[in-house]
């Protein structure tokens, strides 16, 4: 009743017979025949269906109506006149996506029979915005889905939430479960840095990049409870369902891709320029300041060639990245192949930052009678790069004279070239860290339906990888006068070994009791294990310099970290359907887990949803397409890590000393009578459709409080310990969701079509277990007391940054955030006082996501694009705070000046005393000691806490089809361009590079602090697509 | 019926099957990196590795406040006493404690007195460091997870709690023990009357850091002494490995390569070198590096190194002398520092036994940095440094304990008690203006303090004080 669209006829007149034959073919938009088009006359029921050429003959008579129907297609119905030959082009129906849709396990449900939200993007919407890592892919794109990229650094890791966050442990993975091809992938982020020596993070990838995005058909995202229970404790935050593309029976299909990227940095923070190297105005060219010095130009008199050297734009390349992807695709009735090779190669903008991709995949389905049909794929990844040290580098920018030329970094004898400091490119260059993963992801799917009510399936997945990581910071080379990047250098070797397995075997038993009503029920079990295992080697103090080989070391430090977990799963799903209108389903699920302590281990939990179509079951307006009611309630619960429970021993790498082992207790403490969490949630929802599907509406409200929350809650270390692992809290996550798309125009040659979304989410701490008031998230670094802190109080929202202030007049001393309107404090000394209290100064997680998608074609031209904004949202700058340390700020620029500071005195009358902002002794022959800037304004978190909102263009794209005249002269079927640019900063208040940009990776909850590391990049493509 | 009966025992049997082996299968979760529980050696040989460097990371925080050591750069923290945030010494004190109490615990069950007795020497040297820097501390909750915020206890109370964990330390280190120490102790290899000669050293240590209270009892701490360390023959020391090198010759290392630090403060260079006292001390070249031209001079601090260059120009540590080479001891307590200590306890009572005790204390120091005989002697008998117990004031003790405890933590205390009284000695250049012109009197509690036990971290600035300092 959706989709009623008739594209095109072709009529042929014939004579006029009563019962006569009518035989024809159909083929796709291209000109493919389509194999498997059902046909049937139009209230009978007669039917066929296409063969593999896409022909068909049917019985019918003149004035009945033939509908040809096929999945992904325009339904058609053709009116038969007396011809005998009806040829039918299908139209491709992107909107018939939304309308099927895989659900968990990888089941295809029509959209209007699900009883929660569910949203899909296809392949075009993925390969459109050019992205390597497919889950920021998804950026701007679904509603409710939050996607963070870590930083611009190649390959780095992407975080995506759904529906806010639903953990309060501030190391726990909130990511939702990748599942290929109805096998769940890994999609952990193992950043670097567990032992001592490796501590600054190097930028590492979150599993799910190994997928070449080239391959995926489409992406589904399961945002709640009630979509993933049956997926249970591992898809706990929800579940992107990832569809690879298939053969299609016909002819063989060759496609090439090819593309050509390059990218810069999209924003800098406002810098000063006229002041340079030194401290208290004075110039000095070996000082450690950077610009606290003598103006530039006053210098440049004397100095020759001292200048202003732009170092935040020459420090970073124009990175560069080419893709090149070929799939060969095809198959027959019974049999369907697909195969690809893909090769992926990126230069970033920190010199010496790379990372590639090389992909392998194949994948088949046999269908060998009408009983059993099998299919499986593998997929091979290396995938790998240099991680320069991106915090560290843009740490050492923000030491580095602007006086002083950051390229010119390196002396004849390879040393480094330096006034004192150390140059942040010589060690981008020299301290290296390359990865090398090698990944097989692998999975057999059999179906055998012994009757037509009953299906056996069973799916065996594999997704094994090994992860070669070999640091190296070179040592001194033993030159006089040298600056080594290390005193001794070092050498280490990470070897990862993960290997996931799952199994899933399930029976489906499927009932029409009658015309009105039927049943599908799904019972199964689902085992999953994972083990892991790290072992490192390191080799400290080179013997000969440079020659980088543990055994070339005079100091071997070795660890191992391993682990295993398993889950064992019993589920089942009863699905009802009465009168196509109204759609029942329940599933339960139990779990054991090996993680959770044995009397604890086990846990249920049920779901039930439900949809009713209204519009199938009363008559409504003609204009009112469609329409459908949701609701749904369920549980899911969810284990912990493993290994952690109770008390342990360790030993530090550093023994044996003298042959001698010492032991110390963990410092972390997991409570031995741990209990699942459990996360109850309820949804409502509409889904409503308007002037024939012109206009969609899908609106949803929902609610989940994950109670029991673990938590490593970190503690006083007077305890006996510094973290606690235990069932700590609960947490609610509510919100809005809508997406809203239409066709707002729709003419043979020029087509609109536009889709917005938009999402809300309010959380809050609920409550937290008994004797802990608060727990610390994370916190960074500040200078003098300004570092800030994410804490989780009860009743306040998660994401809450607290720090210090300036004092303000009239505050309430039991107030828990900072009131900004009250005037400030001015000290005795003129400058305002800082109030060490630890307020909320801002909230970390966005309340507001959204974005709007737009599609123009005109004849064989496209246009997309793609904004997406996030709205009330603040977070700590770092790298203001330290570029007003170091005086390099723009606003530094007024430190010889006097100001009297807005506010009042202690009595509350208004300060007039005139002060001076400048370092040492001012023209009032006041000493000013190190300045304002450095003794007041970098001490107070207040000044660094700054609304991080944005409005970017996530990507635009125009697209070229080259039409028949074209394609009749080269050897292709079929050929496209498209120029594209990515995340452009539209608007952002936020002085600083990119506000999206966080240092601590993916695999964390502590967003909200940018760090220092790697700054956002904006990004331009040139793509060209073959078939053959 | 009896089909039926069958099958319902097969399938029963199944599920157990099943169910049983589902039960082996997720039987996996033993921790297979850390194990369950460590032997008391193990304890012990990580207690006392760590209870050194422990003893380290307070003497770099402290040794700049003492003017020790000075940044090369203007205006740094550590030198301008500015309020900086001790995460990881307060963690590392504490991750001691809980495993010497641990060891005390299981050394008692096991009837292995020296264990249990070195272990609560040890307590006691750790919380001593900790309550000398920090004031109150978390003890009487602490360390047996009763709570995940423990009250602080005042740091008086945690005095008696020191000497009376080095009481019953001497009493089980004289009493019997089921197993006895052995290469597992680096302190002293299983000597047992050197463990008991260093509980009675740091009892003497922390009895005279109460000498303004009235709880003070001189002649208690001159009989500690008596029985206190004999010679350098019984220092507390831990010499650092290959493995894992000395940390102040790591700092030195560091700096040749121009990661610098291990800068030398002009107060102390001046303080030998012949420009503040006239005699020079031979002790200079052995402690500290010269210039370039052969010089020593020093870096002020909060001033930074103005415009000399990274390296030749300025006094630092240089690797491979005393304090430096890649095994050199860390020390912990000292027959030097115990003759200071009877110096400055004797000074009223018994002026002849100071004036000697101060004289062996530097002949002590002198020794262990093994200066030449004459140089020792010349030195002696320089009118400065030997003015007769009738010029002998308690400066002179200060002065010597000074230079003889060279980057100890234990001079910050010396130094609050002096109220900072070194000759010469003036505040840092870029001094924290929120200390009004004075010296800093304690640390702040850490951050992580602060956030996560709150509620219970008393509220102090940077010039209160520790209960001993008294004005």
């Amino acid at each position: 009743m959706r989709n009623i669209t008739i594209a095109m006829i072709a009529l042929l007149c014939v004579q006029f017979t009563w019962g006569q034959m009518i035989s024809g073919n159909v083929t796709d938009s291209s000109g493919e025949p389509l194999p498997g088009v059902s046909i049937i006359v139009s209230g009978t029921t007669k039917g066929t269906t296409t063969n593999f050429d896409g022909e068909y003959s049917i019985e019918a008579t003149s004035g009945d109506i033939l509908e040809f129907t096929y999945l992904g297609m325009l339904a058609q119905q053709v009116e038969v006149a007396n011809q005998t030959s009806v040829n039918v082009v299908m139209q491709e129906d992107s909107e018939q996506l939304d309308e099927v849709i895989v659900t968990a396990f990888g089941i295809s449900q029509e959209k209007k029979a699900l009883g929660y939200a569910a949203q899909s993007i296809d392949a075009e919407a993925i390969t459109q915005t050019k992205q390597t890592n497919i889950v920021n892919a998804l950026q701007g794109q679904v509603a409710g889905v939050q996607i963070t990229n870590s930083g611009g650094a190649p390959g780095q890791s992407a975080r995506i939430i759904i529906r806010g966050i639903n953990s309060l442990d501030p190391s726990a993975d909130n990511q939702p479960l990748f599942v290929v091809d109805g096998v769940p992938i890994d999609n952990s982020t193992v950043e670097a840095g567990v032992n001592d020596n490796g501590n600054t993070p190097r930028g590492l990838s979150n599993r799910a990049s190994d997928i070449n995005p080239n391959d995926i058909e489409s992406m589904s995202v399961l945002k709640g409870a009630a979509a993933t229970a049956l997926y249970g404790v591992r898809a706990a935050n929800g579940a992107v369902i990832i569809t690879t593309k298939k053969g299609a029976a016909g002819q063989v299909k060759i496609n090439l891709n090819t593309s050509v990227g390059f990218e810069e940095l999209n924003r800098l923070p406002k810098l000063q320029k006229e002041y340079g190297q030194g401290f208290s105005g004075e110039y000095d060219p070996s000082s450690f300041w950077p610009s606290w010095g003598a103006p530039i130009a006053e210098i440049a008199q004397d100095v020759p060639g001292h200048k202003y050297q732009d170092n935040w734009n020459r420090a970073f390349d124009t990175g560069i990245q080419t893709d090149h992807s070929i799939s060969v695709s095809g198959g027959s009735e019974n049999a369907t192949f697909y195969g690809s090779f893909g090769r992926f190669d990126q230069k970033g903008i920190i010199p010496f930052s790379d990372w590639a991709r090389t992909s392998a995949k194949i994948s088949g389905t046999l269908k060998l009678n009408e009983k059993f049909d099998f299919s499986g794929s593998i997929n091979y990844t290396n995938s790998g790069g240099n991680r320069v040290p991106h915090d560290r580098f843009m740490e050492r920018m923000m030491y580095w004279a602007e006086t002083q030329d950051v390229r010119d970094y390196i002396n004849p004898d390879g040393t480094m070239k330096t006034y004192s400091n150390t140059n942040p490119i010589y060690d981008a260059r020299f301290s290296t860290y390359k990865d090398d993963v090698n990944r097989v992801i692998g999975n057999l799917n059999f179906n055998y339906s012994p009757w037509e009510w009953m299906t056996l399936s069973y799916r065996l997945g594999t997704d094994f990888y090994t992860d070669m990581r070999t640091e190296i910071t070179p040592g001194p080379k033993g030159i006089d006068n040298e600056v080594a990047l290390s005193s001794t250098g070092f050498i280490e070797e990470t070897r990862i070994n993960s290997k996931d397995i799952t199994s899933n075997f399930y029976i489906t038993l499927k009932k029409d009791w009658n015309d009105d009503f039927n049943t599908t029920l799904r019972l199964g079990n689902d085992i999953f294990q994972r083990k892991f295992d790290r072992v490192f080697l390191r080799g400290e103090n080179y013997v000969i310099p440079d020659f980088f080989n543990v055994n070339n070391t005079r100091q071997i430090f070795t660890g191992q970290a391993k682990s295993i977990r398993r889950l064992v799963g019993f589920y089942g799903d009863l699905m009802v359907n009465y009168k196509d209108f109204l759609y029942l389903n329940l599933t339960g699920r139990n779990d054991i887990s090996s993680t959770l302590p044995k009397d604890n281990n086990s846990f249920f939990y049920p779901s039930v949803n439900l949809g009713y179509v209204f519009t199938e079951n009363f008559e409504t307006p003609s204009w009112f397409t469609f329409g459908k009611l949701r609701a749904s309630w369920a549980q899911v619960g969810k284990d912990t890590n493993p290994h952690i429970l109770g008390a342990t021993f360790v030993s530090d790498d550093i023994f044996p000393l003298n042959g001698q082992v010492g032991f110390s207790r963990n410092s972390e403490f997991g409570d031995p009578e741990l209990k699942p969490e459990l996360t109850t949630s309820v949804e409502f929802g509409t889904q409503l459709s308007f002037l024939d599907s012109r206009l969609d509406l899908d609106v949803t409200y929902y609610k989940s409080n994950a109670e029991d929350q673990i938590i490593p809650v970190p503690i006083s270390d007077g305890t006996g310990f510094s973290s606690y692992i235990t069932n700590a809290g609960e947490i609610e996550n509510s919100g809005f969701e809508v997406v809203l798309s239409g066709d707002i125009i729709k003419k043979s040659d020029f087509q609109w079509t536009a889709t917005a979304n938009l999402s809300m989410n309010n959380n809050e701490i609920k409550s937290i277990r008994e004797g802990i008031d608060e727990i610390v998230i994370g916190s960074q670094f500040g200078y003098a007391g300004s570092t800030v802190t994410m804490k989780l109080i009860k009743g306040d929202a998660y994401g809450n940054l607290y720090g210090t202030s300036y004092e303000r007049f009239g505050a309430d001393e039991n107030a828990v955030s900072l009131n900004n309107g009250l005037p400030t404090v001015i000290g005795d000394n003129g400058f305002p006082l800082t109030n060490s209290n630890q307020l909320i100064l801002g909230n970390a997680v966005p309340k507001w996501i959204g974005g709007l998608r737009n599609m123009f074609s005109y004849k064989n031209l496209e246009l997309s694009f793609l904004v997406d904004f996030r709205a009330d949202v603040e977070q700590y700058n770092q790298f203001d705070n330290f570029l007003s340390a170091f005086g390099k700020n723009e606003y530094t620029l007024t430190r010889n000046d006097f100001k009297v500071f807005d506010g009042v005195l202690a009595d509350g009358s208004p300060n007039t005393q005139e002060v001076w902002l400048g370092q040492g002794v001012g023209p009032d022959g006041v000493d000013y000691g190190a300045g304002f800037w450095r003794n007041y304004y970098r001490g107070v978190s207040e000044n660094f806490v700054q609304d991080a909102s944005y409005v970017k263009l996530r990507n635009i794209s125009l697209a070229y089809t080259f039409g028949d005249r074209v394609l009749d002269r080269i050897p292709f079927k079929s050929m496209r361009v498209s120029l594209a640019a990515n995340n452009i900063i539209l608007y952002s208040p936020w002085d600083g590079f990119d506000p999206e940009s966080f240092s601590a990776g993916a695999g964390g909850n502590a967003v909200g602090f940018t760090g220092l590391g790697f700054p956002g990049t904006q990004s331009y493509f040139l793509t060209f697509n073959f078939g053959l | 019926m009896k089909i039926s009966d069958n099958i319902k025992r097969i399938f029963a049997i199944g599920l157990i099957l099943v169910l049983s082996a589902c039960d082996s299968y997720l039987d996996v979760n033993e921790n297979p990196n850390n194990p369950q529980d460590a032997p008391i050696s193990g304890l012990m040989i990580n207690s006392v590795y760590e209870s050194a460097y422990n003893v380290f990371r307070v003497g770099d925080i402290t040794s700049n406040y003492v003017q020790y050591l000075a940044s090369p750069n203007p205006a740094s923290s550590s030198d301008t006493m500015d309020p900086v945030s001790n995460n990881t010494t307060w963690f590392r004190l504490y991750n001691v404690m809980t495993d010497l109490v641990v060891l005390i615990d299981k050394a008692e069950e096991q009837g292995a007195g020296h264990y249990q007795g070195a272990a609560q020497v040890l307590m006691a040297l750790n919380l001593g460091m900790g309550v000398d820097i920090f004031g109150d501390m978390p003890y009487s909750e602490g360390f047996n997870f009763e709570t995940v915020t423990p009250v602080y206890d005042s740091d008086e109370s945690l005095y008696t709690v020191i000497l009376n964990y080095l009481d019953q330390g001497i009493a089980n280190l004289q009493g019997p023990t089921t197993s006895s120490l052995g290469d597992d102790d680096f302190l002293y290899a299983g000597d047992i009357d050197k463990w008991i000669a260093f509980a009675y050293t740091l009892k003497a240590r922390y009895m005279v850091h109460v000498k303004d209270l009235p709880s003070y009892d001189a002649d208690e701490l001159l009989n500690a002494v008596d029985n206190g360390f004999a010679s350098n023959d019984a220092n507390a020391q831990l010499s650092f490995f290959e493995q894992s090198i000395n940390p102040w010759s790591d700092v030195a290392r560091d700096n040749a390569n121009l990661v610098l630090g291990g800068w030398i403060s002009e107060q102390f260079i001046e303080a030998l070198d012949g420009t503040t006292y006239t005699t020079v001390d031979p002790r200079l070249p052995l402690m500290v590096g010269a210039t370039d031209d052969g010089e020593y001079i020093g870096t002020v601090n909060g001033a930074g190194r103005g415009n000399a260059p990274e390296q030749g120009a300025r006094s630092t540590l240089i690797e491979d002398q005393y304090y430096t080479g890649q095994t050199s001891p860390v020390l912990i307590s000292t027959f030097s520092e115990l003759k200071f200590i009877e110096a400055e306890a004797a000074f009223e009572g018994d002026k002849p036994r100071a004036y000697q005790a101060y004289l062996d204390g530097i002949a002590a120091h002198m020794q262990m940095l093994e200066v030449a005989q004459e140089d020792i002697d010349a030195y002696l008998a320089s009118p400065e440094v030997s003015m007769g117990e009738g010029a002998f004031t308690i400066d002179d003790i200060f002065k010597e304990k000074w230079v003889a405890m060279f980057l100890h933590p234990e001079t910050w205390n010396d130094a609050r008690r002096y109220d900072y009284q070194y000759e010469n000695m003036t505040l840092p250049a870029n001094l924290n203006p929120d200390l009004n012109g004075q010296y800093i009197r304690r640390l702040p509690y850490p951050d992580n303090e602060v956030s996560r036990n709150g509620g219970n971290v008393p509220s102090v600035t940077l010039l209160d004080r520790i209960f001993w300092d008294v004005e």
